[in-house]
């Protein structure tokens, strides 16, 4: 029996999905060597839904330590956990998800990280990444043909956008079958119209990501596009240029920051200002663990896809509407 | 100083930061959505919470329901999920129940206790139940579903919004009994069939699931004549007799059960002339021809993929049904009736290898066990990453909850991304609207029971309108007018009706029934109709909510374009099978997604 065959108590385990996306993608899934890059709020929830999903390995790469704050974000931690280092501090009960999955903690920094480290992956999904660090890396991946997805939460805010290069996927469609057949003696019968399924393939390309996260240079001829998209930019910006993201300490001065750097993005793609609503800022702060679990549920799903290449994936970015909580693709190109 | 840190998220307004630690929560079911819903609330800031289910933990949980762990299965779902929320945070308060929520303990006062209700329920009557408890106690209800990649949210309150009820929800799927008996054309007939003759040899008697052919089919009228019944005079004697009388005197002879189910039946419905002028007629099948056909399989043991993913060949078919036969023989021994269930092996591969038999028969496509088993007990797939969407969705509007910012409250449907939508979650513009003649939120539920007065008993009435159809707990009925006690909930009291029909309890066209159902404080008049069905694919009885809408439903099929609930007269109660739809389907953006029922709390079943 090979390697990549499930056992019986794997088809058990994980019978419900199997049911749902397959034996074949169940065994591509099984053959996956994930890499999580941060684990704080987001990444817990990424962490369980990928770890659950039975993987072949997730290495969880952060160097941060555990801090007070922490622990009531993320449900992978115990407050004995204070002071340590985080990936290797959420080992006991990440295992504890799924005992099947090989979990490597990693505490170096990502940016210590070359591109033979990147290579060995089937998916990189990341969190918490500035701008240079999401452009080095998802460079890193394209090369290596590894699949790439990247998320943030702020607040009551999320998005996620990937790269998943050329990436091949099928979907099963439900056909209707049916009307009248003539059988071998000349009659005609009666055939129930019958719902078969049939695989349809499809191909998707996927652009640089410096297109959907580098500012332009000049400005962009006007496009429409989801307002949220430009709240992403703005907290991205924002994190690249104070190293940290808008805090309720300092909310007043962070929002004033935001709010200049909000008025060059939408200068830079000529969005009508009025379009933007500046309550927006009230709503992101912190890490709200229902949107991470929201979130982290879309980004590993599409890691899920990205592996298993079943269903149509999100091309590229994810954006979750801080007010009534819908959640949109949009497509940067 | 700096603020203590805590859960509670910052970003919420302070009154609702406020209301969080000490806001009563009751979560009900603990299953795929329960278990990330108690996981939010804890990483948010509740401290009281109250869980609550009746189901114990499975194998097949554990790919999402992650609180649990494999040395946890066959413990209570309610208990373990508490003990692992408490090792995340040990200063939350959290009450377990492993209790139904039906049941008379858990009355209007219960549930006003909380602040919210929030459901993480596996099945409509549960959902109904808990949607007239929150009616009846006036509390807050998030009512949450998922199937597959697709799953639901919406905010229940009396008087503001539409109830969980007041859209009467799609009935499931029946088929006509002279189709299952007779004239499959589909695998689901065949693996209906099966599990009818598992009850027939092996289960509780059940007249509504005889497998044998159904000589009052009026497609073969006046065709199955003398010559016909001659013929098999033999085998009609073994019908009187009762399958399972039979099967018994035979000790269960697998040749035997075998060329009576698949060769002197099938030959027997050849006889019937008229079912096969517009259709392929059966090819009968017998022990010996199908033991020695092996197909072309190589054999290969202990494989998943071929023992569970692929079609058996005949040869296989008859050593599973000879196997398992033993194996439920040995099984019945020590107990009066077996009860099918799709996690017993020998259960599974005898339903399995029958309805293939048949399906061959039939020149139907045959099936997998695997696929045997998603069919007959209606699995309906369930995956972590959509458990973890809804759970959000269902906490973050309990902090408007709190808050009382209702309007903001809306639907959300999250929805499998395709390449004609670009929509993940789909948020509703409106709350939704109370139906002003919904039978169970308006100010007057009244519903009409269509059914024939003559022949219906007092007992079935109760189990099957009341109970079953109109999801009453313990109803009590008083005939208007008289103050005839027709039903009681004491039990016992009105034992003396039981098998009387309704004509002889007074119970005729036009009459007028209060029901009242003491638990749910629940209240209904039901107006009654006397109505014979014509044709056999008519339902048996109708239940309609709406009086402008019967008139319509009326023109169309069964009445079930708006959803009343009936069932076929020609095949009353036998085949529930889950009417899945496809998710790639779902187009409509307004369409509620009706989730789907079974064993495990994100879903539904309906068997
Ligand atoms: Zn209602």
């Amino acid at each position: 029996m090979s390697e990549s065959k499930l056992s019986t108590a794997e088809a058990e385990l994980y019978d419900r999905q199997i049911r749902l996306w397959g034996i074949e993608s169940q065994e591509k899934l099984r053959a996956a060597n994930v890499l999580l890059i941060k684990i704080r709020g987001l990444g817990s929830e990424i962490a369980k839904d990928i770890l659950l999903c039975g993987i072949n390995s997730l290495t969880i790469l952060d160097d941060a330590l555990v801090t007070e704050e922490e622990i009531f974000k993320n449900f992978l931690l115990s407050p004995e956990s204070v002071g340590k280092n985080i990936a290797e501090a959420v080992l006991e009960k990440a295992q504890a998800l799924n005992p099947l999955v090989k979990i490597t903690p990693d505490s170096e920094s990502v940016d210590k990280k070359n591109a033979e480290f990147f290579a060995i992956f089937t998916v990189v999904i990341a969190t918490g990444l500035n701008s240079v660090q999401v452009l080095e890396i998802s460079k890193y991946c394209r090369d290596a043909k590894v699949k790439f997805i990247c998320g943030d939460n702020f607040g009551m805010f999320g998005y996620s956008f990937a790269d998943f290069q050329t990436h091949e996927f099928f979907e099963d469609k439900v056909q209707l079958t049916g009307g009248q057949k003539r059988g071998i003696d000349g009659r005609i019968t009666k055939v129930k119209s019958e719902r078969t399924v049939v695989k349809v393939c499809g191909k998707m390309e996927y652009v640089d990501l410096s297109k959907v996260i580098k500012l332009p240079e000049a400005p962009m001829k006007p496009k429409r596009r989801n307002i949220y998209y430009y709240l992403m930019l703005a907290l991205l910006q924002f994190r690249d240029k104070f190293n940290r993201d808008p805090m309720m300490e300092s909310k007043e001065e962070d929002v004033k920051e935001l709010k200049a750097i909000k008025d060059d993005i939408l200068k830079l793609y000529q969005v009508n200002p009025d379009k933007f609503k500046e309550e927006v800022f009230d709503l992101i702060f912190g890490e709200v663990v229902p949107v991470c679990s929201i979130v982290g549920g879309v980004m590993a799903q599409e890691a899920i896809k990205a592996v298993s290449g079943k269903e149509v994936p999100i091309n590229n970015v994810f954006l979750l509407d801080p007010f009534n909580y819908s959640g949109r693709e949009e497509n940067v190109v | 100083m700096m603020a203590k840190a805590s859960a509670v998220p910052i970003v919420l307004k302070a009154e609702i930061q406020k209301l969080i630690p000490t806001s009563k929560i009751l979560v009900v079911g603990a299953g795929g959505i329960g278990c990330e819903i108690l996981k939010n609330l804890a990483m948010s800031g509740f401290k009281d919470i109250e869980i609550i289910d009746l189901d114990t933990i499975d194998v097949s949980n554990l790919n999402r329901q992650f609180l649990f762990r494999k040395e946890h299965v066959g413990k209570s779902k309610a208990m373990v999920a508490r003990e692992t929320i408490l090792n995340y945070n040990k200063d939350i308060n959290i009450k377990a129940y492993h209790d139904s929520i039906t049941t008379s303990e858990y009355g209007v006062n219960f549930f006003k206790r909380f602040a919210v209700v929030l459901n993480a329920l596996d099945n409509r009557a549960a959902r109904n139940h808990v949607n007239r408890m929150c009616l009846a106690a006036d509390v807050p209800l998030i009512e949450s579903g998922t199937s597959g990649y697709t799953g639901q949210v919406e905010f229940i309150k009396k008087g503001l919004t539409q109830c969980y009820e007041c859209n009467p929800k799609a009935a499931q799927k029946t088929f006509p009994g002279c189709t299952i008996r007779n004239t499959p054309s589909e695998p689901v007939h065949c693996i209906v069939w099966a599990k009818h003759l598992f009850n027939q040899l092996f289960g509780e008697d059940d007249p509504d699931q005889d497998v044998s052919p159904d000589t009052a089919d009026p497609e073969a009228a006046g065709d199955a004549g003398v010559e016909a019944l001659a013929q098999v005079d033999e085998s009609k004697k073994v019908e009187r007799k009762s399958t399972k009388t039979w099967a018994q005197e035979t000790s269960y002879n697998p040749e035997k059960l075998f060329n009576k189910f698949f060769e002197d039946d099938i030959k027997y419905l050849l006889s019937m002339e008229n079912l096969w002028k517009n259709r392929k007629a059966p090819i009968p099948l017998s022990w010996s021809s199908a033991a020695s056909d092996d197909g072309d399989q190589e054999k290969s043991k202990n494989d998943v993929h071929k023992e569970d993913m692929e079609v058996w060949s005949f040869k296989k078919c008859t050593e599973v049904f000879s196997s398992s036969i033993s194996m439920l023989k040995e099984e019945l021994a020590n107990k009066n009736f077996l009860v099918w269930d799709k996690d017993f092996k020998p259960a599974l591969d005898f339903v399995t290898a029958c309805a293939n038999v048949r399906s061959h028969i039939f020149s139907i496509a045959r099936k997998s066990r695997f696929e045997v088993k998603s069919i007959a007990g209606n699995i309906i797939p369930a995956i972590a990453t959509t458990n973890a969407m809804v759970s959000g969705l269902v906490v973050l509007l309990t902090f408007r909850v709190l808050a009382e910012e209702y309007e903001k409250c809306l639907t959300v449907y999250v929805r499998q991304k395709s390449s004609e939508s670009n929509t993940v979650m789909m948020t509703e513009k409106f709350l939704g609207a109370a139906n002003p003649k919904c039978y169970v939120c308006s100010k007057q539920p009244m519903v009409d029971v269509s059914i024939n007065t003559k022949s219906m008993l007092v007992k079935d009435f109760e189990s099957e309108i009341l109970k079953k159809s109109l999801n009453m707990v313990a109803p009590d009925v008083v005939l208007d007018g008289k103050g005839v006690v027709v039903i009681s909930s004491e039990e016992g009291e009105t034992a003396a009706n039981d098998n009387k029909t309704l004509t002889e309890m007074g119970i005729v066209d036009g009459a007028i029934l209060k029901v009242d159902d003491f638990l749910q404080n629940y209240e209904l008049t039901i107006c009654i109709h006397h109505y014979v069905p014509k044709e056999k694919e008519d339902p048996l009885y109708k239940i309609l909510a709406d009086m402008d809408l019967q008139a319509k439903s009326e023109e169309g099929a069964n009445g079930k374009e708006n959803g009343a609930s009936s069932a076929s007269a020609a095949d009353f109660a036998a085949v529930n099978v889950d009417d899945d739809e496809d998710p790639q389907e779902g187009s409509s953006k307004r369409r509620k997604m009706n989730p789907k029922e079974e064993d495990d709390d994100d879903m539904i079943m309906l068997d």
